[in-house]
């Protein structure tokens, strides 16, 4: 008898679904298929026979991929949105940049790359401890069954959150400076913003982004939510 | 055999109301209805599962994973009230659609 779990599962790969839809589809398809081949070989009709009727009744793989995508992504539950990106994500940036208010409390002091009227610092020691905080968003996010890409996503969501705080910054600023008289010239406030994006946003991104894929790459082909979905 | 356009229109009402009898697992609902209406309404996995899917999501069913007695897991499909509610008026609209084509194709004839 042919494995059809392992042949829905080769068939059905791709993006679409997330990892705890994708193991309960795959169940429930190769369930099916399962009791139309040993159907068609109660009827009598020989193994080969049985194998190409049972294919007959899937419609298209591909047709069938899309379309249970597309319903599965009709209506992703608020609920199961907020357990596989927004807490992991919020997680991240809270414990991250708890830890690095706590490396000022205790009065690390940043090591400077680019001196000049607006340095480039960087913690260290916060940076090195990103890979391990974008690992554990990446890793909470798959556990409650994200696809790949909202692993990530959660892995280094205090990036897009603290750039659009530095997008909202940068006007606001310029507003409080207009009216409290100041003259502050464009291009020094764009080299400040350059300067910290790099600082505060590139480099740490790309950290928070090594250990979300360190994580993808240890844990996510794991079936986390298998208990979840079939139990 | 009907054609798919009007296929498509029945078979949420055909799923409903097989589900009215009690529940059941995809592939035992392809065959009871496929039974029932005989061999006319047919489903592919393609055209089944994506379906239940979406109603369950309109929460007209609602899936859980159970042990039959010879031990295997499968996904049994049953009627929620809001199914139960859902299934009323669609079997209203479609008995007045085929009461209104039976006139139709009676004056066509006569």
């Amino acid at each position: 008898m042919p494995d059809w779990r392992g042949l829905v599962r080769q068939r059905l790969s791709g993006p679409g679904l997330d990892a705890a839809e994708r193991d309960e589809v795959h169940a429930e398809l190769a369930a099916h298929l399962e009791e139309s081949y040993e159907g068609f070989c109660k009827e009598g009709l020989p193994e080969r026979e049985a194998v190409h009727r049972t294919f007959e009744q899937v419609g298209g793989w591909e047709d069938l991929r899309r379309k249970i995508s597309a319903a599965k992504r009709r209506e992703l539950p608020v609920k199961k949105r907020v357990q596989q990106l927004w807490i992991p994500g919020f997680l991240t940036l809270v414990l991250s940049m708890t830890f690095l208010a706590m490396l000022q409390e205790l009065g690390f002091r940043p090591r400077i790359v680019w001196s000049g009227t607006s340095p480039i610092f960087f913690y260290v020691l916060w940076l090195a401890s990103l890979p391990f905080f974008g690992a554990m968003g990446a890793y909470f996010s798959a556990r409650a069954g994200a696809s790949r890409a909202s692993a990530l996503l959660a892995s280094i969501f205090p990036v897009p959150a603290l750039t659009a705080a530095f997008l909202l910054m940068f006007p606001i600023g310029m507003i409080i400076e207009r009216v409290t008289g100041n003259h502050v010239d464009f291009s020094f406030v764009a080299t400040v913003l350059l300067k910290d994006g790099i600082s505060c946003l590139l480099v740490p991104g790309a950290a928070l982004f090594v250990g979300g894929v360190l994580a993808d790459i240890l844990f996510g082909r794991r079936p986390w939510s298998q208990d979840a979905a079939i139990g | 055999m009907i054609g798919s356009g009007i296929k498509r229109g029945t078979a949420e009402l055909a799923v409903l109301s097989v589900l009215q009898d009690g529940p059941l697992h995809g592939y035992e609902l392809a065959r009871r209805i496929e039974q029932q209406t005989n061999g006319a309404l047919r489903f592919t996995l393609a055209a089944l599962y994506p379906m239940l899917y979406r109603m369950e999501q309109q929460r007209w069913i609602r899936g859980t994973w159970e042990t039959s007695a010879n031990g295997r897991r499968r996904r049994c499909y049953r009627l929620t009230p809001a199914g139960k509610k859902k299934l009323a008026p669609l079997q209203r609209e479609w008995a007045e659609l085929f009461r209104a084509l039976q006139q139709l194709t009676k004056v066509a004839h006569a």
